[in-house]
């Protein structure tokens, strides 16, 4: 690929094929091997898409799984958990934790429909208003972790009282509905369209989520930030010696949770109609199960965005196919557990280098 | 030593993917005997000592423990069967006292199924006295130097009735005062008749400890010698399968300008952290082209005077003045002192300086990734260009850049360190125990490589323990105690026992 340097002997094997694009064959066994776990949740999307289509009840002949009427609930049912997923896959990359996201969640979702409702702010302002809230909140909580040295579990479990509380004192503890209309102490009808879909079969917030999903995608396979969020979790203190801003990186990373899990708050507003402040609670465990799912090692430093959305939507098939044969929703909660363990048990089983 | 073998293996082999890690490798084992394993890295010795404390499990050949054929599922299995191993990497637990990480598993319990803590301590104790140590076993190993945790270690081994005794370079991290006591704990413990298969890259140590020396090389044994009978030579020649005459360039250019001019250089920390030995008074410069030395006793301040002047040292008040070129120089971290050309190589490289699970592209460019971007993105085909250029320069042996750095050899490592390093350009270079944990082959291209870098003008302050190593390489020996300087030697009158002197400052007791 490039001429060999005079000056040494070179010792180093010949450079992989010089072709660029061309699809690169897994080696060895060893390769494939590697190649399985890193996509395990991908594996496990299509096993668990696979298993739901033979289990799913039918009506007049149609798989009620199939139908596009349910894939579109399953995907709009996703999509908040999976925004702030992504959000969480770049906390857990750099070896952290955020556990306030689910309460930004909901301090977002008030945010909206009082912004909008008793303030008659429109829906630009509103929403620049309630992502800035949500960005700095997380910035805030990771300025903490970076500069006093706490441990982020510590750091977002007093944010996540912090976040909710706020919401609760703004809405004086109660769900604020949001009415759609044009006269006073009413929403701009266009927000409703967050429970619409497009053409009728893509929910809007699936959209938002996809969006996202490829957007983070992106990020983190290809911008020097996301090398450097990978090194931190890595080895921080190697990445510390190798001159990267490990502060900066961080604030932003916990910024980034923040922003996502008010964008989801505005979703969430906009498909139900009102924000309550208790609104999210526990998602932020969803969005972890997400993630863990997704083979993103909770001690940093590996992982990937693939895996977390798969991860997502494996999560809300399987609550789908379960509620369709009307199994009991607590049932559904062990079953959502032990999904959970096999697949860190599977990323256990992945061949390490001694 | 005549006795019959402690441990046979025989035609031990072991492949990882294609590749022999080890291929029909006979060791034996005598009671009472000090059993060398040399080689260069990669040639195949952790992977036999893996096999031997049970680590792996799936080889080929057979062990026999007292002539009984035996295998291990586990670690465990080799722990009954009386084999102990000491890693490099001790595996204690910080947090708990020197009596409880030696019966750590297995404590000893009261008839009311609580630990006995007392006959914990005071066999714990008994251990101790038997290797000569005088610490009490209620200290946390947390707070004991590298040192005697070691002996914790050993302590343990022996608190399992270990009859060989694994040891995987256990001088690597001693000061000179501990290898002495660990030497005589070893003549204590080949006396009561316990085999011991030693690791170390040190020759010296080998000359004077050992009694047999195996050689391996790329996996299998290159040849047992008499330590005693064959010089130094020889066994190099094994372990290499050359010889290295010139390990040690000559004929350097004249040094430039003075780059680095550190005038009275103290650093009062904010909070003093214990074993820290902030610089208190260091007066040093090095020119562009030059290679000067560190010198110093363990707890001298060497490595804290180079996090210092990379800015990665404590925070607290400084004193005194560094210029770098012409301008003052105050890094306020490792990114500024980058951009001001100025690059470190931490003597942890496990720890510090690289990214074990990540690709060897990954870290060669971690630090020089801005350069490598157009607008935040990274370009894919400059890196793969300018890794594939790093590792020929360096003659890195690496499979691929694309696997975990952790798969290479030390050396293969460190060069990764280095080439992470050189990729930012810079011009003074900070070296801490460059070597440490190098094979010979891998330290002369090292040498090799900080003279060729020297010779391209740029400047290198370099701390190492090991004098021939300062004496060979360094134009000019700094020589610290206590955080201070207190003697800079040229290179014609630096000599070992100027070095050592100078290094033991004036009052001759070191009180801690």
């Amino acid at each position: 690929m490039n001429p060999p340097n005079p000056t040494t002997v070179a010792a180093s094997p010949p450079e992989t094929p010089p072709r660029r694009r061309a699809i690169r064959l897994p080696k060895d066994r060893h390769a494939i091997v590697d190649n399985f776990f890193r996509f395990q949740s991908l594996f496990g999307l299509v096993a668990v898409f696979l298993i739901a289509i033979a289990v799913s009840p039918s009506r007049n002949g149609e798989n009620v799984f199939l139908s596009s009427g349910n894939l579109a609930n399953i995907v709009r049912a996703v999509s908040e958990i999976g925004i702030i997923a992504v959000g969480m896959t770049f906390v857990i990359l750099i070896g952290g934790i955020d556990l306030s996201v689910g309460a930004v969640l909901g301090l977002a979702a008030v945010g909206s429909a009082t912004l909008m409702v008793d303030s008659g702010l429109g829906i630009v302002p509103t929403v620049l208003i309630v992502l800035f809230i949500g960005t700095a909140f997380g910035a805030t909580q990771g300025a903490i972790v970076a500069r006093l040295g706490i441990q982020s579990f510590i750091v977002t479990l007093a944010g996540l009282q912090a976040a909710r509380g706020i919401a609760r004192m703004w809405s004086g503890g109660l769900g604020i509905p949001i009415a759609y209309g044009e006269g006073p102490q009413e929403a701009p009808e266009a927000f409703s369209l967050l429970s619409g879909s497009i053409n009728g079969v893509l929910p809007v917030p699936a959209l938002i989520f996809l969006a996202i999903g490829v957007g983070a995608l992106l990020v983190l396979r290809s911008t020097a930030f996301a090398r450097h969020v990978y090194a931190i979790g890595g080895n921080e203190k190697a990445a510390r010696l190798s001159g990267v801003p490990v502060r900066r990186v961080r604030v932003t990373v916990f910024a980034i949770s923040g922003l996502l899990a008010a964008l989801a708050g505005i979703i969430h507003a906009g498909q139900l109609n009102q924000g309550s402040p208790n609104d999210g609670a526990g998602y932020e465990l969803d969005a972890i199960a997400a993630v863990v799912i997704g083979g993103t090692s909770l001690a940093g430093g590996s992982g990937s965005m693939g895996g977390t959305i798969a991860g997502a939507l494996l999560l809300g098939i399987l609550n789908n196919i379960l509620a369709l044969n009307n199994i009991d929703a607590n049932v559904q909660l062990v079953v959502k557990g032990l999904v959970i363990v096999a697949a860190a048990a599977l990323q256990r089983l992945r061949p390490r280098i001694a | 030593m005549t006795d019959r073998p402690l441990v046979r293996m025989t035609g031990i082999g072991k492949r990882f993917g294609g590749v022999h890690a080890c291929r029909d490798i006979d060791l034996t084992v005598t009671a009472g005997e000090v059993h060398a394993l040399l080689g260069e890295n990669g040639a195949g010795k952790s992977t036999l000592i893996n096999v031997l404390s049970g680590v792996i499990t799936e080889h080929d050949g057979t062990i026999e423990v007292d002539g009984e054929s035996v295998s291990f599922a586990g670690p465990a299995d080799a722990q009954r069967a009386g084999i102990a191993t000491i890693h490099q990497e001790l595996d204690l637990v910080a947090g708990l006292s020197i009596a409880e990480n030696m019966f750590l598993g297995r404590e000893p319990r009261t008839r009311l199924g609580t630990v006995d803590i007392r006959r914990m301590r005071r066999q714990a104790e008994a251990h101790l006295r038997t290797l000569g140590a005088d610490l009490d076993p209620r200290r946390l190993v947390g707070s004991l130097r590298v040192g005697e945790q070691q002996l914790v270690e050993i302590g343990r081994a022996l608190s399992l009735r270990a009859r060989v005794l694994i040891m995987d370079e256990p001088t690597a991290a001693l000061a000179d005062a501990e290898v002495e006591r660990l030497f005589a704990t070893i003549t204590e413990l080949r006396r009561a008749g316990v085999g011991i298969v030693y690791i170390s890259h040190r020759m010296a140590e080998i000359e004077l400890i050992a009694d047999r020396v195996t050689v391996l090389r790329n996996g299998t044994v290159a040849g047992t010698v008499d330590p005693r009978a064959a010089s130094r030579d020889d066994i190099i020649q094994l372990m290499v399968g050359r010889s290295v005459d010139a390990l040690f360039g000559e004929g350097r250019n004249e040094p430039g300008d003075v780059l680095l001019d550190v005038r009275g250089l103290a650093v009062t920390p904010r909070r003093p952290v214990p074993g820290r030995t902030e610089p208190a008074g260091v007066d040093l410069t090095v020119r562009s082209g030059e290679i000067v030395g560190l010198a110093g006793l363990m707890g001298a301040g060497r490595t804290e005077l180079l996090e210092t002047l990379f800015g990665a040292g404590g925070s607290g008040r400084r004193a005194g003045q560094v210029t770098i070129g012409d301008r003052p120089y105050r890094p306020g971290g490792p990114r500024a002192a980058l951009a001001r050309g100025v690059a470190f190589v931490p003597e942890d490289r496990r720890g510090a300086g690289l990214m074990l699970e990540h690709s060897v592209a990954d870290n060669v460019v971690l630090s020089a990734l801005s350069s490598l971007t157009t607008l935040g993105l990274v370009r894919r085909p400059l890196v793969r260009r300018t890794v594939a250029e790093q590792l020929t320069t360096l003659a890195v042996k690496a499979a691929s850049p694309s696997i975990p750095v952790a798969t290479l050899s030390g050396g293969n490592q460190q060069k990764i360190v280095f080439a992470k390093q050189l990729l930012m350009r810079p011009r003074l270079l900070l070296l801490d125990e460059p070597t440490r944990g190098v094979d010979i082959g891998a330290k002369a291209e090292i040498y090799h490589l900080l003279h060729r870098l020297a010779d391209s003008g740029m400047a290198i302050l370099l701390a190492s323990s090991e004098l021939p190593e300062l004496l060979s390489l360094c134009d000019r020996v700094v020589v610290l105690h206590r955080g201070r300087t207190v003697a800079v030697l040229p290179r014609a009158s630096a000599t070992q026992q100027a070095i050592l002197a100078a290094a033991n400052g004036d009052d001759v007791k070191e009180s801690r």
